[in-house]
């Protein structure tokens, strides 16, 4: 039982590192009907950006670990807009079906080799204002660090609810998801609405990539496999669910440990995908997904 | 037409000059070919700093047979793709004499043929799988142009189990290694040499690059009842190991290959990866005046941070690889691939290393130069690798 709940509980915390970077595909996806499949590298520059400023790498620490956090912010957004104006909007333009897939993953690529020449390829620690001592809730361990995540990604997610909801800014875009021709005869400015997306959800990967790199370790490469797997949690939970998606990542989480446990460590990462597979054959738009209908 | 008296002296003049700078512009060259990018980047660059740093006190001597050493470096990245192809380039383009190299085994057993083919020997110095130096043996082959420098994983295997079975006496141990080639070779190395002390792992466990999450494989481990995990995998997923067991607040000794003394281990796992005890044929410390040299040189010229090298193990095969080869250039008599390769087998002078002292390194049945008891058990303490022995330091 005890190891039940200790698979459980890591399982969510994994989990739960999936769904903050999930997050990000959802905004761009639902206001422009495009993903920014550069989220793992956006997620890894903004760790890296926050490890420069409060880490000891180049010099540092510049800044206190919780003045680094805006700083990070403000970071992830420029570059979102910067993914925006270079790799999407010219595609939405001229109306190119599939174009901004290959320039997201270009840009992608080309702000990996640039982070590995600024700051090197190897994995750094990064550190963390809380303690790493485990606490221990009915004979399991979760790590303050992993509880951070939890809450972090959590808040995150209702700040983003609650600005979509009550402000009218937040109703611009709901109302340019829903449907951007409308949106744009009502006088919403959906092109704005759409580059705010793009900072939004790469402020999120910013964000989510300096509450994990304590628990993942920070370095150029570590957005490839989070990116992945997050798409795959997208997929699952819904592109257009913000409950799906933590309810898909948590779901992937205890897949992976329950059956690298029960099953075969060698097979942890196969239920994951059958998931995926399970869910794009019997209900594409995902488990929380609401079906789409489109005209041709 | 009449000639000025003056030309034909000036003629001949400047053709004997030609020659003679065409002779001084004959270098010897050497292919150093290891992962100079990547996660394994740390190895590959103290490998090649090392072998530099032997090249250019060789030329400063004067070079070998009155010619300099000129090494032809490439990248390998660690993929086995891209080792080939630099392979190609090494022996077709820039016709290099002999290479030294290859940090990853499956880099390795992917380039090697190679330079079978072409006769040209190579000197492994970093790259550890067992049978690295066993593809190409004779009769089957008429002469292996293959060599090593570094503690294979066999020697390594038996150390970690001699280590856990019989210093320590644990009766039950864990085998976590990473699904590479590296790894799963290593894995089977290990329970070869648990088999041969009549015990099998309790639990083996497996986890992927790149792996945060090694939860599952530690409870299996601590289910299995697992007194110390025994671990094949490089350093940040062996970090992530420590840390895991950290969190999980079971502690058990950690016993692996020599890939626990990377930086990014050390760095990665602080606190948590203290302790950890693996193979070594060299540690970054000045225990005798050619080691102190070394090191000194080798801080001098790369300025690690720390003063730590980030892989001294690396730097220090790599720099007596390229004695090693020097010497047999020299016994050789020329830079004939061939000939250096009877050299190599042959080798009559001793060469002097920071690992050890190579007396008769290789014969044409061994082509491996360090034994077990050129391999001392290093320890993860305060961020350094030391000697887990006293004893080791004053005999090693």
């Amino acid at each position: 039982m005890e190891i039940l709940l200790q698979l459980i509980l890591s399982g969510v915390a994994l989990g739960m590192i999936y769904a903050v970077v999930a997050f990000g595909y959802q905004s761009t996806f639902a206001t422009s009907g495009t993903l920014n499949f550069g989220q793992g590298e956006a997620l890894m520059l903004g760790a890296m950006f926050g490890l420069t400023l409060a880490g000891d790498v180049m010099g540092g620490p510049y800044l206190n670990y919780w003045l680094m956090i805006p700083a990070v912010l403000i970071f992830g957004a420029l570059q979102g807009m910067v993914v925006e104006a270079v790799g999407v909007r010219p595609a939405i333009k001229t109306k190119s079906e599939f174009g901004w897939i290959m320039s997201t993953i270009a840009l992608g690529i080309i702000f990996r080799n640039v982070a590995e020449n600024i700051w090197g390829k190897d994995d750094m620690p990064f550190p963390s204002p809380i303690s790493s001592t485990p606490l221990h809730i009915f004979g399991a361990s979760v790590l303050p660090m992993e509880l951070m995540v939890d809450v972090g990604a959590l808040l995150m997610m209702i700040l983003v609810e609650l600005f979509n909801r009550k402000t009218i800014y937040g109703k611009a875009v709901v109302a340019t998801a829903s449907d951007r021709d409308a949106a744009g005869l009502m006088g919403i400015n959906t092109r704005m609405v759409i580059t705010f997306s793009y900072a939004l959800s790469s402020m999120s990967a910013a964000f989510a990539g300096v509450l994990i790199a304590p628990i993942t370790l920070t370095g150029a490469s570590m957005g490839a496999v989070l990116g992945l797997k997050a798409f795959a949690v997208a997929i699952i939970g819904g592109l257009n669910s913000g409950m799906g998606i933590i309810v898909g990542g948590i779901m992937l989480g205890i897949a992976e440990t329950t059956t690298g446990f029960y099953l075969s460590t060698g097979y942890k990462d196969v239920p994951g995908l059958v998931l995926l597979l399970l869910v794009l054959a019997i209900k594409p738009s995902g488990l929380f997904g609401k079906t789409a209908i489109k005209k041709v | 037409m009449i000639k000025p008296r003056w030309i034909k002296p000036v003629i001949g003049a400047s053709l004997v000059a030609l020659t003679l700078s065409a002779q001084a512009a004959d270098t010897i060259k050497i292919g150093v070919s290891g992962p100079l990018s990547g996660g394994s980047s740390p190895m590959g660059i103290s490998m090649r700093d090392g072998v530099k740093l032997a090249a250019d006190e060789i030329n400063k001597a004067g070079g070998i047979l009155g010619r300099k050493i000129e090494l032809i470096e490439r990248d390998d990245e660690a993929k086995n793709e891209r080792g080939v192809q630099v392979t190609q380039d090494l022996i077709n383009r820039e016709h290099v004499v002999a290479t030294l190299g290859f940090i990853n085994t499956g880099v390795a057993l992917a380039s090697q043929r190679f330079y079978q083919q072409a006769k040209i020997p190579v000197i492994d110095n970093v790259a550890t799988g067992s049978i690295i130096t066993q593809q190409f043996l004779p009769p089957k082959y008429p002469k292996n142009y293959i060599f090593r420098i570094a503690a294979s994983d066999k020697i390594q295997s038996h150390m970690i189990v001699d280590e856990a079975v019989v210093k320590r006496k644990f009766t039950k141990v864990a085998i976590l290694a990473d699904s590479t080639n590296y790894g799963q070779l290593g894995r089977q190395d290990l329970e070869k040499a648990l088999a041969a002390k009549g015990m099998k792992p309790v639990a083996e466990e497996k986890f992927n690059i790149k792996d945060t999450d090694m939860t599952a494989q530690l409870l299996r481990a601590k289910e299995a009842g697992a007194q110390a995990i025994l671990t094949y995998g490089i350093g940040p997923e062996l970090a992530q190991i420590a840390n895991g067991m950290a969190k999980l607040g079971w502690k058990v000794p950690m016993i692996g290959s020599w890939t626990l003394s990377m930086a990014n281990y050390i760095d990665n796992a602080g606190k948590n990866g203290e302790g950890a005890r693996m193979p070594q044929t060299f540690i970054q410390e000045p225990n005798t005046p050619k080691r102190k040299e070394f090191i000194n040189a080798y801080i001098k010229a790369y300025h690690p941070a720390h003063d730590r090298i980030p892989s001294p193990v690396s730097a220090a095969q790599g720099y007596d690889s390229m004695y090693v080869l020097a010497a047999a250039i020299k016994q050789a008599g020329s830079a004939d691939s061939s000939k250096i390769q009877q050299a190599l087998e042959n080798l009559n002078t001793k060469v002097n290393g920071v690992v050890t002292t190579y007396d008769h390194p290789f014969t044409s049945t061994n082509h491996e130069a360090i034994d077990v008891k050129d391999t001392v058990m290093g320890e993860v303490k305060d961020g350094f690798v030391v000697y887990a022995y006293e004893n080791d330091k004053k005999g090693h």
